[in-house]
């Protein structure tokens, strides 16, 4: 745990780690003067940057709606302030006021001392994009964090986290590590425990060459999530489709969104096409993972750099077009638990599948309860943008960025006797939720949502 | 002094203010909307746009359901701000008649003109004045402002409350047919001396040419901006049509697929 002038913070990727993902990192004495040239080049780019940094007009109304500020009431986590951050430094450089008047508009030169406090800040941002989506303009901190992030990353500062999933993907073609060997393996265990829990056969091709639709899991479902998987097994088995898991990326997600959106996103994107391509698919349906379905869905297309060949859709789509057209039969009532909804940011506000998700739980579900607010209004669970930092102190941030979300659950009454289910259908979700479910001692279990279609799922 | 505030000075300020606004929105065009950051659920039709559009300038929609105490000072200021500006405009070309296109006599027409500049101009300084306690009073609202947000709202306080004093006590009020004539002669380029030696209107000119001045290089930008930055996040997107390929439900039902029974290759 690096401390630097009281800021909290999480271990920092070492130099070597750096050069895995490609960056030399920038020494101390020009991280300054790299910084404001990155900087530079981001705001000529940026169209929603440039707004977000000149049109805010400090009305403070994403202070209470953002819950890292609501957990901590630290002030640099309200939104407008964490884009201050930059926006400061940007009107220094970029603008005549912050040039002839300097403090006045709060405009301040750039050290060293704030670049650590973008390392913090930026890092205490979930990226929700609640914020956007209350303000009055719509202004993004969203990209004002994401571009933090990249100049960051460009100085060669990026959390051990991020970088290593980010060499791991590289290497492997998923976040944890995992090879051909072992994910033909945990396939077959998978096959197994369906066998024994639901009495059905389901198989996992995985590289099938001429498969109709490649599935993308994420990986932390082989791991963390196995219900996920079992229960997208069982949907295509169900259906009948020629399907197939691709060993080259069995990744849902992309971190590339998260700390480098150029190089590292683009790069996941190829290996996508590649896969498809060698696979000779027709269709491409995305596992659940939030930040890795709003990068594959709303970024791959400007990105590719081609038109795509593949149609690609979410796999909550495909199971709630399947109930609405009532060719899955399934009974809400075998789960016999009260479940409520935890709606992945990404899903809601920047992918559209509030209903989608609704569609889907309610056939399953039969003691459905939201909680509120919800839909696009949502919070977030506390762990987006993959800020699941096991270091002591911020671990203990990410229990106060999860206190809204606790007390929204707690609202709901679905822990009441201690046998309620929280589905959060996101695999940052989930990996954030397990932990603070207990922390919040909210008497629910964590589960997806496919999880639930394959509970409910009635084969004969 | 007053020749430069009322005769030169005016000039100055319509040239800052038009190149000021060209040179920050052409800044906002030079950069690119790089990623489709479109917010859900998103808007199927144009129309659909433009009522999110639409609700956000006129009701300040997201204000009234984030941040009610907010909404009851920033939406009656905005839209008092609106009509005093029109006002201003409407009031000295048909000094105070314009009503009268509507169907009122000229008297009437007069009282109203006076009776709504009054009434908008205090809900205007109300508004200001709540503002500017948020600022101070408020810590969230303190913890995000800097020096220029206040003077801001000091400056537009200042204009304001010099506008309603000339209004509320007639020895210092302007008639509209001066203001007219002034006006007048600075648009044809042949300015003439305000008429009156009324020390509240100078002042009043003077701090109105300031804030126009300053409205470029301010967050006042935000009134082109939050068009800019919606026009990033309110778009119609289509979803991508659902279904899979090959797949026959009914068919995989029949024969079981998945069910011990069936044979293992069941895919066709």
């Amino acid at each position: 745990m690096p401390e630097y002038k009281g800021l909290k913070m999480p271990a920092k990727a070492s130099a070597e780690e750096m050069r895995q993902i490609h960056i030399e990192p920038v020494p101390d004495d020009q991280k300054v003067e790299m910084a404001i040239q990155y900087l530079d080049e981001m705001r000529k780019k940026f169209r929603s940057f440039v707004l977000a940094m000149e049109s805010c007009v400090k009305c403070g109304l994403c202070a209470e709606n953002c819950h890292t500020y609501l957990g901590t009431r630290d002030p640099n986590n309200i939104p407008t302030n964490r884009a201050e951050l930059i926006r400061k430094i940007y009107r220094r450089y970029f603008t005549l006021e912050g040039r002839w008047f300097g403090k006045l508009v709060g405009a301040e030169d750039l050290n060293l001392d704030i670049i650590e406090q973008w390392y913090s800040y930026f890092y205490q941002c979930n990226e929700c994009r609640r914020c956007a989506h209350v303000c009055p303009f719509g202004i993004d901190t969203c990209e004002v964090t994401m571009i933090g992030r990249q100049i960051l990353h460009w100085l060669g500062i990026v959390p051990k986290l991020h970088a290593s999933v980010g060499a791991a993907m590289e290497r492997t073609g998923n976040h944890t590590g995992l090879t051909k060997p072992a994910i033909v393996d945990t396939l077959e265990f998978l096959s197994e425990e369906i066998k024994d829990e639901f009495g059905v056969d389901v198989e996992f091709p995985v590289d099938k060459e001429g498969a109709d639709i490649m599935y993308v899991p994420s990986s932390a479902d082989f791991l963390l999530n196995p219900y996920t998987l079992m229960g997208a097994g069982m949907f295509f088995t169900y259906i009948g489709a020629n399907w197939t898991i691709p060993s080259t990326i069995t990744e849902a997600g992309n971190f590339g969104l998260l700390f480098d959106q150029q190089h590292t996103m683009r790069h996941n994107f190829t290996r996508l096409l590649h896969a498809a391509q060698k696979l000779g698919v027709k269709k491409i349906v995305w596992g659940e993972c939030g930040h890795g379905w709003r990068a594959w869905k709303m970024y791959l297309p400007g990105m590719a750099d081609l038109p795509l060949r593949w149609p690609i859709t979410h796999i909550h789509d495909e199971v709630a077009y399947y109930i609405r057209t009532n060719q899955l039969k399934l009974d809400p009532y075998k789960l016999g638990r009260p479940v409520t909804l935890h709606d992945p940011c990404n899903y809601v506000r920047a992918c559209g599948l509030a209903e989608t998700m609704r569609t889907v739980i309610r056939a399953c579900v039969a003691d459905f309860r939201e909680m509120y607010p919800n839909k696009e209004n949502n919070f977030c669970c506390g762990g987006g943008s993959a800020i699941l930092f096991d270091d002591p102190e911020m671990y203990q941030l990410r229990i106060k960025f999860s206190q809204k979300k606790a007390e929204q659950v707690r609202a709901t009454g679905v822990g009441k006797d201690g046998n309620g289910i929280l589905c959060a259908p996101c695999s940052i979700c989930k990996a954030q939720l397990y932990p603070m479910v207990e922390e919040h001692e909210l008497g629910v279990e964590v589960k997806g949502l496919i999880d639930l279609v394959g509970m409910a799922l009635v084969w004969k | 002094m007053t020749y430069f505030i009322a005769q030169i000075l005016p000039y100055i300020t319509v040239t800052v203010f038009v190149l000021g606004v060209v040179y920050r929105l052409w800044r906002w065009a030079a950069s690119r909307i790089v990623h489709n950051i479109t917010l859900s659920p998103f808007p199927q039709t144009k129309t659909e746009v433009a009522g999110i559009y639409l609700r956000e300038i006129l009701l300040f929609r997201n204000v009234f359901n984030f941040d009610r105490p907010l909404w009851v000072g920033a939406w009656p200021m905005h839209i008092a701000l609106l009509n005093v500006i029109g006002g201003h405009v409407v009031g000295f070309y048909f000094l105070g008649k314009q009503f009268v296109y509507l169907g009122a006599s000229e008297a009437l027409s007069k009282y109203l003109s006076n009776l709504l500049g009054t009434v908008f101009g205090i809900i205007l300084l109300a508004g200001l004045l709540y503002l500017l306690y948020r600022r101070i009073a408020i810590d969230k609202v303190r913890q995000v402002s800097n020096p220029s947000d206040y003077l801001m709202l000091l400056l537009l306080i200042s204009i304001v409350s010099i506008g309603n004093f000339m209004r509320l006590v007639p020895e210092y009020g302007m008639h509209y047919e001066p203001v007219k004539e002034y006006f007048t002669t600075l648009i044809l380029f042949q300015p003439a001396a305000i008429p009156e030696g009324n020390p509240f209107f100078i002042i009043h000119l003077l701090l109105a040419q300031i804030l126009i001045m300053i409205l470029p290089f301010s967050k006042l930008m935000h009134l082109f901006g939050m068009f800019g930055m919606r026009w990033i996040e309110n778009r119609v997107y289509k979803e991508p049509a659902p279904g899979l390929p090959n797949v026959d439900v009914a068919a995989a039902r029949a024969r079981g697929t998945g069910l011990s029974s069936a044979s293992s290759t069941d895919v066709a």
